[in-house]
């Protein structure tokens, strides 16, 4: 089952852990800007939202990509770059729509989320569990049940009551 | 790497910037963050140093670890001298301006001389800029750190700023940043509002470097686990630090009507569950896994709309239990208004009280109070007092000058009532039944408080052989004891050093959980961001030469074992109710005294609390310019 | 079974999940009880 790197802003507490171990883990150093995911906040009133790569399934970037840097991973399915292939024009930086792609301020390099090769660390770190890796056939199961799950009460009280 | 890390030094007279980087020796010497910041203030400034005038130093510091991901690494801790008490003045602040003020390039700064007009300083980058803030002088603590971030185009500006209060020279004015976060205690704001400065902006792409990332990154996420699986962060993800209140109240630790009674009855309605009911979900500082605070919304009332961070069980206690006011609605109400107007919490709420009760007592008349009646458990009273404190209005004017000045001016007996110590608040906690935590209060370097010290892991009834495991020395079970317990005072007085010099918050380790990371882990965290082999050993070494710095500074300004006190109250009035072992009690003066004898003794301090000549040349303090005369 | 520490005695003891009332089996002080997580009770004041 193909999984998606799923977010859940009402559970996001903005704490940025996901940033910070994800400079850590790609890049080797504590630098949000170099992060893959990014917590984009109005501050004054308490909404946080993580940005990440949606892995698009038409991807933008690899649709403006000259040098058809941009492939799918086979395992993960993510939009990966070639590093090989590419030439850092930055269209792709351009182009997406959630400025999920950046470009490394020291070495130049196009830097985008790759899933971690199948185990984000984002996920890991993230306590509340705004972010899941998840297959979208449980993640469509859990928000129905959340969603019916008033439904449901109001079902168990009147079947009670008669 | 940690040792090309910068301190920036900012004479706001002449607006000269210059750089330095943090040497070696001090970063071995005190890590960083307070630390650091207490001997810069011991070392830079003068004895008897005006706190309100051009030559006293504001340094902000960020931890040593500031930027993990892990133990929310995100503390900054901001110090002068004390504009509140004469004494150390150190405050704390968490949020997201610390690991900012490092990706800007500096770890610390220190601040000093006058603007001659309202300026706020632009960190980006390795650059300081002085900028104009005539615009922002006025302008709430929420609304200045909007203007700014419009301004520089830049949301991702972090500020750390004041509000009316730090302008008015409210001498209790705190530091802010975001919507929640504040330094509150010992009127930084009010340094920074001396100073002309109206906020400290942040913003960088500066990397931080560690010496193992990959082992760090695997170790952080350990240190997350082991706090998040204890029962206080769980507990405390969902409500918050008022979960405090459920223990306290229920037991009858907490002061009620300023120092009347120590449990408030009828108190359902401030019990952390039904924050619930205002509550759109829980807010995290930087790198915290804990979230522990709220983020709430009042929908209706005069007050409404309104959307608020926190609070915390500070502000329960302080416009909740202290003034006798019953309803959550008129916590989250004050809370805001302390937050907008940048005033500590603690010490307005410790001064309402107060006033009301010398109110009650008549040695307050309607004539003094500008006609406002300080009725107890009167909401109106309250919001209207933090608004006359903050713009120092009438009786807010008394009021602003803290307990020394407002004493000095009412008089009339009024010091009795006032529960404080060297010239500071005390929290709403009621120490009476537990003379661990009244040694705490009475021995901070800050004046009455509780995070320099508090073992709230004494009120758990923990078996001995564990305490002793903990402690490194016999300590006694039961709370209200006197045995061992200045032992834990004095250990948790270096842990604390240690985690505000690292930079990591003092929840997340022996704080409320037994089971929380300490000496080891913070041993192997520094070890691998780092790569300074520091044992437990070498870090209570650190933690004692950090606190004996602070009790040289204090002494130089002319404390002494006097102001090691607490309150007369505590010894003459016991608390009249609440369970068994918190009713009935006070504080044996005797065995205070004693506790006091030990404690200095384990600091390696004489009878007078002065540090002997050996302890200062075990912890490399002799060669400071000790000015003890 | 998540066990409170009662606050007078000090004795742990275990509450039934979801209870929103315990009594301490030692000292018989009465709790009201509520559940930071499903698995985790806690004193939320006295009955």
């Amino acid at each position: 089952m193909q999984k998606i790197l799923a977010i859940d802003p009402e559970k996001c507490t903005g704490c940025r852990l996901c940033e910070t171990a994800c400079s850590i883990h790609n890049e080797k150093t504590c630098a949000p800007e170099r992060a893959r995911i990014h917590v984009t906040k109005w501050e004054n009133e308490g909404i946080y939202i993580p940005m990440v790569c949606q892995q698009c399934d038409i991807p933008i970037c690899e649709t403006v990509c000259p040098m058809h840097a941009v492939k799918r991973d086979t395992d993960t399915q993510a939009v990966i770059i070639d590093e090989k292939l590419c030439v850092g024009c930055r269209l792709c930086v351009q182009f997406c729509p959630f400025g999920a792609i950046g470009v490394n301020d020291k070495t130049k390099t196009i830097t985008k989320c790759d899933l971690c090769g199948g185990e984000p660390v984002c996920v890991k770190f993230c306590q509340p569990e705004a972010l899941q890796y998840i297959d979208t056939i449980t993640l469509n199961q859990r928000k129905r049940r959340a969603a019916a799950k008033k439904f449901s009460e109001y079902l168990k009280k009147m079947l009670i009551t008669i | 790497m940690v040792w090309n890390r910068k301190i920036a030094f900012i004479n706001l007279s002449t607006g000269k910037v210059s750089q330095k980087l943090v040497s070696k020796t001090m970063r071995t010497l005190y890590l960083g963050g307070r630390g650091l910041n207490m001997h810069m203030l011991y070392t830079l400034l003068k004895p008897k140093t005006d706190p309100l005038g051009h030559e006293n130093v504001l340094f902000v510091g960020a931890g040593l670890l500031g930027g993990i991901p892990c133990l929310g690494s995100g503390r900054c801790d901001i110090a002068a001298k004390s504009p509140l008490t004469g004494a150390v003045g150190d405050s704390n602040i968490g949020g997201f301006f610390a690991p900012e003020l490092r990706f800007a390039g500096f770890d610390h700064l220190a601040i000093t001389g006058k603007a001659d007009k309202p300026v706020y300083l632009l960190i980006k980058n390795g650059e300081v800029e002085i900028k104009d803030a005539s615009h922002l002088w006025g302008e709430d603590t929420f609304e200045t750190q909007t203007v700014i971030k419009r301004d520089e185009d830049d949301q991702n500006i972090k500020s750390l700023v004041i509000g009316v209060a730090g302008e008015n020279l409210v001498r209790f004015a705190n530091v802010r940043t975001g919507m929640k976060n504040s330094a509150g205690r010992t009127g930084m704001g009010c340094v920074m509002g001396s100073k002309n400065l109206k906020a400290i902006a942040a913003r960088g792409t500066v990397p931080l470097d560690f010496a193992y990332p990959d082992e760090l990154l695997e170790y952080c996420k350990q240190m997350n686990n082991m706090i998040t699986s204890t029962r206080w962060a769980k507990a405390q993800s969902r409500w918050g630090t008022m979960i405090i209140y459920s223990n306290t109240n229920t037991t009858g630790l907490i002061r009620t009507r300023n120092f009347q009674l120590n449990r408030l009855e009828e108190g359902e309605d401030l019990e952390p569950e039904n924050i619930d009911r205002y509550s759109i979900g829980t807010s995290g500082c930087y790198g915290c896994a804990v979230h522990c605070r709220h983020r709430y919304v009042l929908r209706e009332g005069p007050y409404a709309p309104l959307y608020g961070e926190g609070p915390e069980y500070t502000s329960l206690g302080a416009f909740g239990t202290m003034v006798d006011c019953k309803k959550m609605e008129t916590i989250l109400v004050a809370n805001h208004l302390v937050n907008k107007y940048g005033v500590d919490t603690l010490e307005t709420g410790g001064l309402i009280a107060w006033a009301m009760e010398l109110y009650e007592k008549g040695i307050l008349n309607d004539k003094m109070t500008d006609g406002l009646k300080l009725q107890w458990g009167d909401e109106e009273a309250v919001y209207e007092m933090i608004r006359k404190i903050a713009y120092r209005d009438g009786f807010g004017n008394t009021l602003a000058d803290g307990f020394r000045g407002a004493i000095a001016k009412i008089g009339n007996g009024s010091e009795y009532y006032a529960i404080q110590i060297k010239g500071m608040s005390n929290l709403h906690s009621d120490e009476r039944p537990t003379p661990s935590f009244a040694l705490g209060i009475a021995t901070s370097t800050r004046g009455a408080d509780h995070l320099r010290s508090r073992p709230a892991i004494d009120l758990y009834g923990l078996p001995e052989d564990l305490l002793k495991e903990i402690y490194g020395g016999s300590v006694a079970t039961d709370y209200n004891s006197y045995d061992g317990k200045s032992r834990m005072v004095w250990w948790q007085e270096l842990l604390y050093a240690i985690t505000d010099s690292i930079g990591t918050c003092k929840f997340q380790t022996v704080f409320c959980a037994v089971h929380a990371p300490k000496w080891k882990e913070f041993s192997k965290l520094i070890q691998l961001a780092t790569g300074m082999k520091l044992s437990k050993a070498q870090l209570m070494d650190i933690g004692e030469r950090i606190y004996t710095v602070e009790r040289l500074f204090n002494l130089r300004e002319g404390f002494s074992r006097k102001d090691d006190s607490l309150p007369e109250r505590y010894f003459k009035e016991p608390t009249p109710i609440g369970l068994p072992a918190a009713r009935n009690k006070k504080i044996d003066r005797k065995k205070f005294n004693k506790m006091l004898d030990e404690y200095y003794e384990l600091h390696g301090w004489d009878n007078n609390g002065i540090p002997t000549m050996e302890t200062l040349k075990k912890l490399h303090l002799d060669k400071e310019p000790s000015n003890l005369t | 079974m998540s066990e409170v520490r009662c606050l007078n005695c000090l004795e742990r003891f275990p509450v039934a999940p979801k209870a929103e009332m315990a009594t301490c089996p030692k000292c018989k002080t009465k709790y009201r009880i509520s559940w930071p997580t499903p698995n985790q009770a806690k004193i939320k004041g006295l009955a």
